[in-house]
């Protein structure tokens, strides 16, 4: 792979189960210049990276074709202005197929416009836009509303269509045939059923346009596969309704032919197989495409209009093309179209959407806004800063994105045993079929068995109609469709319920890693910690009295002004917060390495450590038990002098942010060992880890060996979390087993970490572990029921009951069981959404669901 | 395109393979139940048959993945 490789998603039809994954993804792999390529059956997409020198999109179609499945396209038709001969055509058409994921322009000069198929997702209908415009030309799009949300959810309710046709055809005349079937034991309400319903030549009638037509899918779909050396699940379908269905005509047309004849037809097998099999695919159709709510709600956020002012008029023009530059007018209840600053104007927004923040944001000159924010009260301008692909609701989307297309390694397993159990069902069926018709029928068969739940006897069959039977149920029975579908539904809902929160994973793998973390490291300043110093306290010499606090805090204040040292800035702050007039001194000296000496007032100042006062022979000895004790409380104690005499102390030190000890209790609640890392010196550290209930206080850390120290914890086999600054604490963060980089803002593309907590709140730390366990337990629920359903039925399909209790599975039962078995799994995912953070639940009494009705932006806490 | 022709001449060359296979599976089912006694024809012929497509399912994509993955090398 060279240096040129791109990441590349496309979607992907046809994909069923979790073999159908491993065939696509062994396809892709095989591709010469294809790499890391990960496969998702629940988005229906595959993600890689390929190399344009040696692969092209053509031969990534082609690949996925060949295996039988199929990267659709879609198309749509641009109006094009300004085409005035066929040179533009040229132009126009040469222009739009150099974009990647265009496999098709054609421009018609006529009509002017240009009809371009081309592979959603790959390319954007901005860009295409872009393009055409690159070149002269104006283009607009003709067909409204064919984004790629309404692409996404037309081909979900066009397979929802497909199957519940599919369905009514199956459910409708598979019943007829099961009231044929049943026609002797009908009892009393046989009178209402026409006698000829039970002659078999009916039923065979009204049981073959099942078979072919609902049927038909799975007979296409696995030869494709057949033929490319894949198997899959509809395979498993098609031989079962294939052989029930076959051997039924036999018996109908050559009753004496030795199948069991005409007491054995089983026409009502093939019907209602075929039935429950669609039944499943309808109910897994409609319940797959609300794992992804989520990244639906967001998609749903991006305005479509912008209004901009061009000269001196306002226009109104799709969102998608506001340029950089650009200045946007909202007036109240309006989404923001893209991100910018605001020019003028004030007005309320709520941000809620993408940060979790319920309260609205004030927003004034100078503020930055948020493309799908929501503005509330006032109107104002901005002048757009990002658009299109960077705004931050755009790399949102694409993490969200990215991470439910990512695949966790629990899922790997899981594909892999999907994968191979095809193959090992069909060879179990090979192993049932000789039982039974060696052995088993000798010694067990009799006639007045029945299946479970039938009245049905099984009479007269024959040892090949009965071995066929069990060999037939156990390849419907083993369908391994809830297996595929576990892991990745619930980490679709996962990873869209933390974005809900402002919680973005990276990948499936930083959610079953959050979940399993024994250790979370604190970054202390920034994170815990406010990261700005302030003044604590003032202590002066003439006694404690708020006059002679102001007039040292003035004096000092002074003589920082010039200063760019951060506690000389906490000192002006101080001042400035308790309005105090800041003069500027008359003369100014840093003196490295101890401090500041100024003249303010007339006056001389130094102010600095105790060896500035040392080195000016300064006496504070009356004063040192004050400093030490400050000291001990991890506080930087400052000496002032004035005009040559002692003239007090200024602590200063970092304050704590409001809800970091409230978020560590939690994490201890939750069994959790807690450490902060930290370049203070140990007394300094040790003094804010007690006030925060830290466990291990790892202190004097130089910047660059955080990592190391995360490599230490991690090799006493701990799986670590460090939570820090995703600029600052990037190689610790990589080090970790899951980085969280912490009030990154909604720059997130720029963040490293495997976690990118949007808000700038520890208590988010508690969110992502929760939401990450949440959802690997859904996770570790569904495996656990997939397989249960398998490991149970197989035997029970095997004919393990019968030697006990004359009782098998039919076949139409056993797919009625494999319906239940994915649409269950899918069910208990979608109860995540119920799923609510620890800290996001509030008393019945406080009313707000919302978690954060106390939280102000962060400010200097001057003068406190 | 150079991975169309390995396609075929890999489909051709499994065929030669996987074909004979289950037709053997299949020839040693109908001859087993033949020898072991008290099957009718038809369960006999019915019998190989399914046992013949089951490992035609089995051994196709076995061989075929195979052979394409010597092929590729």
């Amino acid at each position: 792979m060279t240096e040129q490789a791109l990441s590349l998603t496309v979607p992907v039809e046809g994909m069923t189960c979790a073999s159908c994954v491993s065939h696509v993804e062994n396809a892709l792999k095989e591709v010469p210049g294809v790499s890391d390529v990960a496969v998702n059956l629940a988005t229906g997409k595959a993600s890689m990276r390929f190399d344009p020198g040696r692969a092209n999109l053509s031969d990534i179609q082609r690949a996925v074709d060949d295996v039988g499945y199929h990267v659709p396209l879609a198309e749509l038709t641009l109006d094009v202005r300004g085409l005035t001969c066929a040179s533009c055509v040229d132009h126009v058409e040469g222009a739009l197929k150099e974009l990647r994921g265009v496999e098709e322009a054609v421009v018609n000069l006529g009509l002017g416009t240009a009809r371009v198929r081309y592979i959603p997702g790959v390319v954007t209908v901005g860009q295409m836009k872009r393009a055409v415009r690159e070149v002269g030309y104006e283009a607009q799009e003709r067909s409204a509303g064919a984004d790629a949300l309404d692409r996404e959810r037309q081909a979900r309710e066009e397979e929802i269509r497909r199957q519940g046709r599919n369905l009514m055809v199956a459910g409708a005349i598979g019943m007829l045939v099961m009231l044929g079937t049943f026609y002797d034991m009908a009892g009393p309400l046989q009178r209402w059923i026409p006698v000829w319903l039970s002659y078999k030549w009916v039923l065979g009638l009204l049981t073959t346009p099942i078979v072919l037509g609902p049927g038909r899918q799975f007979f296409v779909n696995s030869w494709r596969g057949l033929r490319h050396g894949v198997t899959d699940m509809n395979l498993l379908y098609a031989t079962g309704i294939g052989a029930a269905y076959g051997i039924a005509v036999i018996n109908t047309l050559f009753p004496s032919a030795g199948f069991g004849g005409e007491g054995a037809t089983f026409f009502e097998s093939a019907a209602l197989l075929t039935a429950f099999i669609v039944l499943g695919r309808w109910l897994e159709a409609l319940t797959r495409g609300r794992t992804s709510e989520a990244i639906r709600k967001l998609m749903k956020l991006q305005p479509k209009i912008a209004r901009v002012l061009r000269g001196d008029t306002e226009e109104e023009i799709p969102a998608e093309e506001v340029e950089v530059g650009d200045v946007v007018l909202v007036r109240p209840g309006e989404s923001i179209p893209v991100d910018g600053t605001v020019r003028d104007g004030y007005s309320a927004v709520d941000e809620s959407m993408l940060t979790g923040e319920s309260l609205p944001v004030e927003k004034k000159a100078g503020d930055a806004v948020i493309g799908g924010t929501l503005n509330r009260t006032g109107a104002f301008r901005f002048v757009a800063t990002r658009v299109g692909k960077e705004t931050a609701l755009a790399q949102i989307i694409k993490l969200v994105e990215d991470a439910q297309a990512s695949k966790a390694p629990i899922q790997k397993l899981a594909d892999w045993v999907a994968g191979h159990f095809i193959l090992g069902v069909h060879m179990l069926a090979i192993a049932v079929f000789v039982f039974w018709f060696f052995f088993g029928y000798r010694l067990f068969f009799d006639p007045q068995s029945s299946f479970i739940l039938s009245p049905y006897r099984l009479g007269e069959i024959g040892v090949f109609g009965f071995s066929l039977l069990l060999s037939v149920t156990v390849l419907v029975i083993s369908c391994p469709c809830a297996v595929g579908l576990a892991t990745p539904s619930a980490m679709m809902a996962g990873a869209g319920k933390g974005a809900e929160h402002g919680v973005l994973f990276k990948g499936a793998e930083a959610i079953e890693n959050a979940s399993k973390l024994r250790t979370i490291v604190f970054d202390k300043t920034g994170t815990l910690t406010r990261g700005e110093p302030s003044v604590t306290d003032i202590v002066p010499v003439a006694g404690a009295s708020p006059k002679a606090d102001d007039e040292l805090l003035h004096l000092a204040a002074a003589t920082e002004k010039n200063s760019e040292h951060p506690l000389g800035e906490a000192i002006v702050r101080a001042a400035h917060g308790r309005g105090l007039a800041v003069p500027d001194p008359l003369s100014f000296n840093s003196i490295p390495g101890q401090g500041v000496e100024a003249r303010v007032d007339g006056r001389s100042v130094l102010l600095g450590n105790r060896r500035l006062m040392s080195e000016h022979a300064l006496e504070f000895s009356a004063h040192l038990s004050h400093a030490e004790r400050l000291e001990a409380e991890g506080k930087t104690v400052m000496f002032v002098a004035v005009d040559g005499a002692p003239a007090g102390l200024i602590a200063v030190a970092d304050t704590l942010k409001e809800h970091s000890l409230e978020a560590i209790r939690q994490l201890h609640r939750l069994g959790l060992e807690v450490a902060m890392i930290t370049g203070d010196n140990r007394r300094t550290a040790e003094a804010i880890g007690r006030q925060v209930e830290i466990d291990r206080v790892l202190a004097e850390v130089l910047p660059q060996d955080k990592a190391e120290q995360v490599r230490q914890l991690q090799s006493q086999g701990k799986k670590v979390a460090m939570v820090g600054d995703g600029v600052n604490d990037a190689p610790a963060l990589a080090q970790a087993d899951v980085g969280m980089a912490i009030g990154s803002g909604t720059d997130v593309a720029k963040e490293t970490g495997h976690v990118i907590l949007i808000k700038d709140d520890v208590r988010d730390v508690v969110v992502a572990l929760e939401v990450a366990k949440a959802t690997m337990r859904k996770v570790k629920q569904n495996l656990f029921w997939a397989f249960v359903y398998n490991t149970l039925g197989i035997p029970l399909g095997a004919g393990l009951l019968y030697p006990f209790l004359r009782l098998i599975v039919s076949p139409e039962l056993a797919a009625a069981m494999m319906a239940l078995s994915s649409v269950s799994v899918t069910l208990n995912t979608l109860l995540l959404k119920r799923f609510v953070p620890s800290m996001h639940r509030r008393s019945p009494t406080s009313g707000a669901r919302t978690p954060w009705p106390d939280r102000q932006p962060v400010k200097a806490a001057a003068g406190e | 395109m150079e991975h169309d022709i390995v396609d075929t001449d890999v489909a051709r060359r499994s065929a030669r393979m996987y074909v004979p296979l289950s037709l053997g599976a299949g020839l040693a089912f109908y001859l087993a139940a033949t020898f072991v006694g008290g099957n009718g024809l038809v369960a006999r012929l019915g019998g190989a048959t399914w046992v013949t497509l089951l490992s035609f399912i089995v051994s196709m994509p076995i061989v075929t993945s195979r052979v394409k993955t010597r092929a590729r090398k």
